[in-house]
């Protein structure tokens, strides 16, 4: 698929903001779904060569918006993409978040792991459920978007590694208080902090889904490359992050073969 | 669309596109993105008797214009492949050629003999898998040990044609291509993925949990190349070429050197849409070199001073 970039906006020196145009990719997206985007833009053999796999942000209208981190040489060619200009990436892939109506939520979040998090906090607050968010990073500079949670969730905890903004503190130590408060937990962030968070649930009895996040070549279930353990029953069995996740029960993901 | 109708060891293949195995699953992953009756045919994942839970994580790390894998050659063993793969993947008007391994000779010839009797197309043994201890590499890497596992599986296999996908990482590609003609193959593919490692500076640690795994994409074209070129020098079994393909103008480039149909890999996992624009690319270009069939490309390189 192809789409116009609208916005590339830069939030700081880590962190950037793309909204692209595409009626077609809209009508089928999901809350907690992810798109491979093609980085090299224009020509094929440009390294890097694969393309990058992105949780959504939300759809408005006929826009989507993907946040990306700066780490590599393919987001910083996404950098160089100005507004007006063409972008490509696949359809929505992988199995999403879903929702559910009238109960205490908590949403955890690491760093750039907020990005999946904001369309499923409007949707849970339309569905009547009370929505509280622990959002915590290393420093004021992974504390993102936050303002854009603020009409969908009645109550914010932030917390920051160097206590530059919010309580100085892991975001599991606040939310490891509250834990038996809620009813249902949606987390993504670093893999250590979804591991901290899911036996957090377990421990409080709370279900909690949690969005991974595996290096993928395809994106599309061929390449075995994102292939995660969860436990089904008493067996342990294989899953591909890119189909039958990225959203997983975080109380069944063996977390030591996810951990590495 | 004739121009690129081929026969190769006896099937008509609608163009000579195939995607290679490992980078198209069962076919049926990119179903959804793609119309996949478009392809010329599909090599399925590779296929051992059992079950194969393949390798550690992690399995795949992007290098400069290419990747390495090392997922083990992970399927769900030939018994499931027939039962629950195949007949989904035949409603598509593609040819399908099955990709078959084994540990040991006894577990080629296991494999084979239940291909041999399977609706697929074709066979093509893998010799040259660099991510398994055992067997794979092994068989591809000694030329006698070549003739042995593909004249012990040309007994097996009597319904279908055989082509052997051999291995890049050996100092002469020749003498096993020739193994491979007089112990029975009807076919070559060349070249599977070259043995590559890539180190993580900080860590210091591979990037890969085998420490080593197959390299793959445009970086590994030129070599590619190269060594179909020699293969097609001593072999006269049709030859499919594949390594690096990711546009028309690198599938021509197989042709010229002796390919007389090609495999595209890595492209499938860039775009999947890429081999249908290969296919395009290769209609286009033999209509205007005023070629009749793009077989008149095979082996029609020029090495004029």
């Amino acid at each position: 698929m192809k789409g116009i970039i609208l916005k590339n906006e830069r939030l700081n020196d880590k962190y950037r903001l793309m909204e692209i145009e595409s009626p077609e990719f809209v009508q089928t997206a999901k809350p907690g779904q992810f798109v491979m985007v093609k980085t090299g833009l224009q020509d094929y053999l440009a390294d890097p060569l694969l393309r990058r796999p992105f949780g959504l942000v939300d759809v408005r209208g006929n826009t989507f918006r993907l946040l990306y981190m700066l780490v590599g040489k393919g987001t910083r060619l996404m950098t160089e993409s100005p507004a007006g200009s063409v972008i490509e990436f696949s359809s929505s892939l992988g199995n999403g978040f879903k929702s559910v109506k009238n109960q205490k939520v908590a949403l955890v979040a690491g760093g750039v792991g907020i990005a999946p998090l904001l369309w499923i906090a409007k949707l849970l607050k339309d569905d009547g459920c009370s929505v509280t968010l622990y959002f915590g990073g290393r420093n004021q500079e992974d504390i993102i978007l936050a303002d854009e949670f603020r009409p969908h969730i009645d109550k914010l905890v932030i917390t920051t590694d160097d206590g530059s903004v919010g309580d100085k503190a892991l975001v599991t130590v606040p939310f490891g208080q509250d834990v038996k408060g809620f009813d249902r937990v949606y987390a993504c962030g670093p893999k250590r902090m979804l591991e901290a968070v899911s036996g957090i649930c377990v421990k409080g009895g709370v279900p909690v889904d949690v969005s991974l996040d595996e290096r993928m070549a395809c994106g599309m279930g061929a390449c075995l490359g994102c292939i995660i353990y969860v436990r089904e029953g008493e067996e342990t069995v294989q899953k591909r992050c890119c189909v039958e996740g990225p959203v997983f029960d975080g109380s069944k993901v063996v977390w030591e073969s996810v951990c590495r | 669309m004739s121009v690129l109708k081929v026969n190769i060891c006896g099937v008509e293949f609608k163009n000579p596109v195939i995607t290679a195995s490992g980078t198209f699953g069962y076919g049926l992953e990119y179903a959804r993105f793609i119309d996949i009756s478009k392809l010329g045919g599909i090599s399925v994942k590779g296929i051992s008797y059992n079950e194969v839970k393949g390798n550690p994580m992690p399995r795949i790390m992007e290098t400069t214009s290419g990747m390495l894998n090392a997922i083990g050659l992970q399927n769900v063993g030939v018994h499931k492949f027939l039962k629950e793969k195949l007949p989904l993947l035949r409603k598509y008007d593609t040819r399908v050629i099955v990709n078959f391994w084994g540990k040991t000779i006894e577990e080629y010839v296991q494999v084979a003999e239940v291909l041999d009797n399977a609706d697929v197309d074709m066979l093509e043994m893998n010799i040259s898998c660099p991510n398994v201890k055992e067997g794979g590499i092994a068989f591809g890497s000694d030329p006698s040990m070549t003739a042995k596992v593909v004249s012990e599986c040309r007994k097996a296999i009597s319904n279908k044609p055989l082509l052997v996908k051999l291995s890049p990482n050996v100092t002469d590609i020749k003498p096993f291509a020739k193994a491979c003609e007089d112990s029975g193959a009807d076919g070559i593919s060349a070249i599977n993925t070259l043995l590559g490692m890539a180190v993580n500076i900080h860590t210091r640690k591979p990037y890969i949990s085998n420490v080593t795994g197959g390299l793959s994409g445009p970086a590994i074209k030129p070599v590619a190349v190269r060594m179909v070129h020699e293969v097609s020098k001593v072999v006269k079994i049709p030859i499919i070429g594949m390594g690096g393909i990711i546009r028309w103008e690198d599938a021509a480039e197989f042709f010229l050197v002796g390919a007389s149909a090609v495999q595209v890999g890595t492209a499938n996992f860039v775009d999947p849409e890429l081999t249908l624009k290969i296919v395009d690319g290769l209609e286009k270009y033999a209509e205007s070199q005023g070629l009749s069939n793009i077989s008149e490309l095979t082996g029609k390189v020029d090495l004029s001073k």
